[in-house]
């Protein structure tokens, strides 16, 4: 990375670090097929339980400090997800969940984009069809920067397990 | 009896993640992992074919698995038998998306 | 003082007479503005002779020649019609300054500004008038020059129509006027007014009674009480705003003073039954009046029904003074008069500055209708204000004035359990819970006729057409001026007021009104008490606590500004607000029973809409009076006129068989 890549990371977690144990949620589905938004939605169940954490849905992109998309970025919902983005007031976060959100399943065609980050810059990427709400949760702390990005060190190749 | 005497029984049921593992994940569906000493160009091509939202394709001597494309259906590790398991990993959030492309190298037949 | 008060009025009207010549010049826009402006003076004289009056707190009375027939005609100035001289005046003031602009030089208004400034001088000579047949003369012809007013456009549709149903009610008022002058002159021998008040008491019970009545329905006519008031809505949309400023503003207050000539100085002391029949229409015309005024969607037409609604608050007040009265609690009674007249006072000063901005409005954006209009208070901003200045006046918001007197009225009414019979006391609770149910809905309705078009987007072209460019605004804001002032120095007001209602019950009630620190009471010092002062200075003061808020807190970095959050729809156009007729839906489905709306809906098709095609949907409310209770008298003098219609044959042979018969009984009843 870049030195300036590398400030601006920084800048980047420091602003985020803001939201550490407070952080109001909006979500937008751009299409998808609502099973990450159930998952979404089991956050706010006892069993995981995101108020523990100082997390909380809110329905006012005014209100809001991290936007959640998932969906394929339907073109179609193109002016409704920018204008959702622009009347979150900054510093804010973009979080794309979802193996559709991330450029899966969904090719670029003249229906959709494919991907969320055609549309808007995303910040994290959180995989998983869909995510469970643990790696929701991961996505989250990893946003503000109360938990460290794991999936860098994570080996995908067996035969080193084997070899060790 | 009483029906809050019964949630008081109960306990506590939330997850205390992060601070402990979460147990709820296990044999949930998650991306897989490769014996790279069992692929070959073939093999490889064969899966990418298999996979159904494009997370696998062959990049010279390398199987390229991105995990953001994963939906972890399995049908790679039908096709793939031994060489493919789950991984059983799910906290994958990343910063950057090409820290999400995972290169296996193709190693048998070398 | 009474001195200088006499030379006032005099100038006034003086002025006004000079007005009516000039107005015939207006065929040019010069001699417009100076017939305008001299009857802007006349009104100005009006005010300060009034005013004069009112502080100098005792009337006095000049007789002008003998005649045999009409006995003498007598002018007297008199506390109580003080009052409605003093509106009468500010009311001409600021029409004077609100014609030059509102009005087009030409013929039309060349002959309007005479009559108009006719009918200010009528109404003046109506408020002097010492002597019966001075009051009944300039009575009938404050009736004909307001007709002519309204005839301004007599050729748009409908508006002779209500200017006919305006005179109509009129003369059945009148008639009933001339019976209860009629009955009291017989009995007391006399026409002037100040000696029939000094006789009245000696006129039989059942004769006094009848008199009462036939005042209060025949002021009730030009008061526009319910169910007498049908005239109301129809007359006000048809005049010309300013036409419409003076009905609202004077003529229907001319009727509340008739009705208080004759319950508190013509027949003081009256029976506790006056005043509860008194209160019985009061309480009526305002529920009934704010009621059938959400339903309308024409501002002016509101307007109206709202006009009778303060009518029927002021009515509840005089009725429960002259209740109080007649069960001993002369300080209450005379409380309540003060409240009433004040009320008066307040309604006519903002009800004409509604009026002249409905005026406004109409011509700018062309319309009345509050559904096509929308988004008025950036294209006319100063009338904006000033309009709202004007609603928060009549829905009674503190500090203005119509709050003050609106709260004077209820704590006079909540002193209810004062009187010794149960059931009056109950019965007046009863009427201030009705005025409580009223002036809830009147906020409101007014919460809708400001918020539907001066609020929103535009929701016709006309009305996104507006603009303020050459629009009258000093009229309207020297009202807007007046109603804060009268509702801040609210203890100023009322000290006149009570000079006014000393003179005329003879009870003086200062001192348990005021106490020295600008705090305003009800007649009793353990009831209640509130400053409108004190009031305001706080609320100005409690102002800069926002203003250190934003000072201290606004963020001092770099900011964006981007549209307000609409829930990320692609078009938000005009069609999506809320219009006036939803806004008032939760009232109507309410009130169900009451409207008995007709409702009519045609379809081409059965298809959801968008794909049927036109849809025509119609609502009526039901016309209660109408149907129930003037259809079938107008039927049934229909059917009386055709009955004596072979009367008129036609036939010579027959008249003079009339003639003959007429000859034979006349000399029957000579020789006998």
């Amino acid at each position: 990375m870049s030195e300036e890549q590398r400030v601006a990371a920084e800048l980047r977690k420091r602003a985020f670090a803001l939201f550490r144990r407070s952080l109001h949620i909006r979500t937008v589905d751009t299409g998808s097929c609502a099973v990450c938004e159930s998952e979404i939605r089991l956050l706010s169940s006892p069993y995981y339980d995101l108020h523990r954490l100082g997390f909380f849905f809110t329905p006012a992109p005014r209100h809001a400090d991290l936007l959640l998309v998932s969906g394929p970025a339907v073109r179609a919902f193109d002016p409704a997800l920018l204008k959702t983005l622009e009347a979150i007031p900054d510093p804010r976060i973009v979080v794309a969940v979802g193996a559709c959100a991330l450029g899966g399943v969904f090719g670029e065609d003249e229906l959709v984009h494919g991907s969320v980050d055609a549309v808007v810059p995303v910040d994290v990427y959180v995989p998983g069809c869909p995510p469970s709400p643990l790696a929701l949760l991961h996505g989250l702390l990893v946003a503000v920067g109360r938990l460290e990005e794991k999936v860098h060190a994570l080996r995908f190749d067996l035969r080193e397990e084997a070899k060790a | 009896m009483l029906w809050f005497l019964r949630g008081l029984r109960k306990g506590v049921v939330t997850s205390h993640y992060p601070a402990r593992p979460d147990p709820s994940t296990d044999g949930l569906p998650s991306p897989p992992a490769f014996r790279s000493d069992l692929l070959t160009a073939e093999l490889a091509d064969r899966l990418a074919a298999a996979c159904p939202s494009g997370a696998l394709r062959r990049d010279g001597a390398d199987l390229v698995l991105d995990l953001g494309a994963c939906t972890g259906c399995g049908r790679c590790n039908e096709v793939g038998g031994r060489a493919v398991a789950p991984s059983g990993a799910f906290e994958l959030a990343a910063r950057d998306r090409t820290t999400l492309l995972k290169r296996i190298p193709i190693g048998a037949g070398r | 003082m009474i001195h200088a008060a006499t030379i006032a009025l005099l100038a006034a009207a003086g002025l006004w007479l000079a007005a009516t010549a000039l107005g015939t010049l207006a065929r040019s826009r010069g001699g417009l503005t100076v017939a305008a402006l001299v009857s802007a003076l006349g009104g100005g004289a009006a005010l300060a002779g009034g005013g004069l009056v009112a502080i100098h707190g005792a009337g006095a009375a000049r007789t002008i020649g003998t005649g045999n027939l009409v006995g003498a005609v007598t002018v007297r100035l008199d506390p109580l019609a003080a009052i409605f001289v003093a509106l009468l005046g500010l009311i001409a003031l600021a029409i004077g300054l609100y014609a030059p602009r509102y009005h087009h030089p030409g013929r039309g208004s060349a002959w309007y500004l005479p009559v108009f400034n006719l009918a200010l001088f009528a109404s003046l000579a109506v408020l002097v008038a010492g002597n019966a047949v001075v009051f009944l003369v300039a009575w009938e012809s404050m009736t004909l020059f307001s007709y002519l007013v309204i005839l301004r456009h007599h050729r748009r549709e409908g508006v002779a129509r209500a200017a006919f149903l305006f005179l109509a009610l009129g003369e059945a008022g009148f008639a009933l006027i001339v019976a209860a002058f009629a009955i009291l002159a017989t009995h007391t021998g006399t026409l002037d007014l100040t000696q029939i008040a000094a006789r009245a008491h000696a006129v039989p019970a059942a004769w006094r009674d009848t008199a009462f009545v036939a005042a209060l329905v025949g002021f009730g006519f030009k008061a526009g009480l319910v169910p007498l008031h049908i005239w109301l809505p129809e007359a006000h949309p048809a005049a010309p705003a300013d036409g419409s400023a003076f009905l609202s503003g004077l003529v229907i207050k001319l009727g509340v003073f008739g009705i208080a000539l004759f319950g508190f100085e013509l027949e003081r002391g009256g029976p506790a039954w006056w005043g509860l029949l008194t209160m019985a229409f009061g309480v009526l015309s305002a529920v009934l009046g704010i009621l059938y005024g959400l339903m309308e969607r024409d501002l002016k037409r509101f307007l109206a029904y709202s006009s009778i609604e303060n009518i029927g608050v002021v009515m509840t007040a005089l009725g429960g003074g002259m209740v109080f009265t007649a069960y001993g609690q002369h300080a209450i009674g005379t409380f309540l008069l003060l409240a009433g007249l004040y009320h008066a006072f307040n309604h006519g000063v903002a009800k004409t500055l509604l009026f002249l901005e409905a005026g406004v409005v109409e011509h700018t954006a062309g319309t009345r209708d509050m559904d096509a209009l929308g988004g008025l208070i950036h294209r006319l901003p100063s009338s904006a204000v000033i309009s709202l200045v004007g609603t928060l006046g009549i829905g009674a918001l503190p500090p203005l004035n119509g709050f003050v007197s609106e709260w004077l009225i209820f704590q006079g009414l909540f002193q209810g359990f004062r009187i010794g019979s149960h059931l009056v006391g109950i019965l007046i609770v009863v009427a201030g819970a009705s005025l409580a149910l009223t002036a809830g809905l009147a906020i409101m309705a007014f919460a809708r006729a400001f918020g539907i078009p001066f609020l929103g987007m535009p929701r016709s072209r006309g009305a996104a057409a507006a603009s303020e460019q050459g629009q009258p605004l000093a009229g309207p804001g020297m009202l807007a001026a007046v109603c804060v002032a009268l509702g801040v120095g609210a203890p100023l007001a009322l000290t006149v007021l009570d000079r006014v209602t000393r003179a005329t019950t003879g009870v003086e009630i200062h001192a348990r009104l005021l106490v020295p620190n600008l705090t305003v009471i009800p007649a009793h010092t353990d009831f209640s008490g509130f400053s409108p002062t004190y009031l305001t200075v706080f609320l100005v003061c409690v102002a800069v606590v926002p203003l250190l808020i934003y000072l201290g807190g606004r963020p001092r970095g770099a900011s964006r500004t981007v549209p307000v959050w609409d829930g990320g729809i692609l078009s938000f156009n005009a069609r999506m607000q809320y219009t006036a007729t939803t806004y008032a839906n939760p009232v109507r489905v309410t009130f169900d029973e009451l409207y008995r709306p007709e409702f009519h809906l045609e379809r081409d098709s059965d298809d959801p809409a968008g794909r049927s095609g036109p849809v025509h949907y119609r609502f009526q409310v039901l016309p209660v009076f109408q149907r129930y209770l003037y259809a079938p008298i107008v039927r049934a003098v229909e059917w009386l006129a055709d009955f004596v219609r072979p009367i008129q044959s036609g036939d010579v042979n027959l008249y003079l068989l009339y003639l003959f018969l007429v000859v034979i009984v006349a000399y029957l009843i000579y020789t006998y």
